[in-house]
């Protein structure tokens, strides 16, 4: 199963690669919603996008946004990981497809928490 | 009719919350949480980074570091010994975009986040801004200080 990790942190994108391969997820990184498209177009299509909300070019709302008006990409998972917080930004991100919604800072449990509630994780490994 | 003008609320966010935050930010992602000193610290500012906040609250987040903590906090949340200058750089504005984040969450919406700024040194902040929250607080005996400032008029504390 393969995962893109798009944050404009570098750091970020460490700790998410590192928890996400730990599950068994294969990653790839993008360090914007541009840069995550363009990666979709080439392939391979992810399984999986864990997605920042704040980042230059393209913010991750407007990625949601475009991933969903793409009826080829309806079967990729798309996860916040943000620190926006507040209830606005979480029911923005849901109605425009986003799955889940995970606030910065976050544990490597309240990840494998939401992905196993998405059904890609069960018992600390893919599904 | 006479127009009414009604003045926003604006308020600060309490010292409590923000170490909190901190503390929050810290156990998750670095190690220990700081801690407040027991005797005055010397203000190291050998690392700034920064996030504004514009909207229905306005405001910046600045955490000052010295050279020592910016490479010890990069290190442990990478996981990695060795890092580069632009791993400081990254990590340092992330830590502040988390605690920068969750200020926002306590203060009026709408407001934007920006994205971080970080530098070798001191940020300015504006003349007309005023200092609401600061911690001076010590982590492995290295001095971090967190200020938040306010460019509103009215400074109460959150409750």
């Amino acid at each position: 199963m393969h995962a893109l990790i798009i944050d404009d942190s570098r750091t970020m994108r460490i700790i998410l690669n590192r928890i996400l391969t730990g599950l068994g997820f294969s990653t790839a990184e993008a360090g914007n919603g541009q840069e995550a498209l363009d990666a979709i177009a080439h392939g391979p299509v992810p399984d999986l996008c864990l997605i920042d909300w704040n980042m230059p070019v393209m913010d991750g709302y407007t990625f949601v946004t475009r991933v969903r008006a793409n009826a080829e990409h309806r079967n990729i998972t798309l996860m916040m990981v943000t620190t926006e917080s507040s209830h606005g930004h979480l029911v923005k991100a849901l109605a425009a497809g986003a799955h889940e919604y995970v606030i910065k800072p976050f544990t490597a449990e309240a990840i494998t928490e939401k992905l196993e509630l998405l059904g890609l994780v069960r018992n600390g490994a893919l599904a | 009719m006479h127009p009414t003008t009604h003045p926003a609320i604006h308020v600060a966010p309490g010292a409590g919350d923000v170490m909190a935050m901190v503390n929050e930010v810290w156990s998750t992602f670095v190690d220990a949480a700081p801690l407040f000193p027991t005797s005055p610290i010397e203000a190291d500012r050998s690392r700034s980074a920064q996030v504004r906040v514009t909207g229905a609250w306005s405001g910046m987040v600045t955490l000052e570091v010295s050279e020592v903590a910016a490479r010890a906090v990069t290190r442990h949340m990478l996981a990695m010994s060795e890092i580069t200058p632009e791993d400081v750089t990254d990590a340092i504005g992330e830590l502040v975009n988390m605690i920068g984040g969750n200020v926002k969450s306590l203060m009026p919406e709408p407001s934007i986040l920006s994205l971080p700024m970080v530098a070798a040194g001191h940020i300015a902040v504006p003349s007309e801004a005023t200092e609401v929250t600061r911690l001076d607080l010590l982590w492995h005996d290295e001095p971090l200080i967190l200020r938040i400032h306010s460019l509103e008029n009215d400074t109460r504390s959150t409750p």
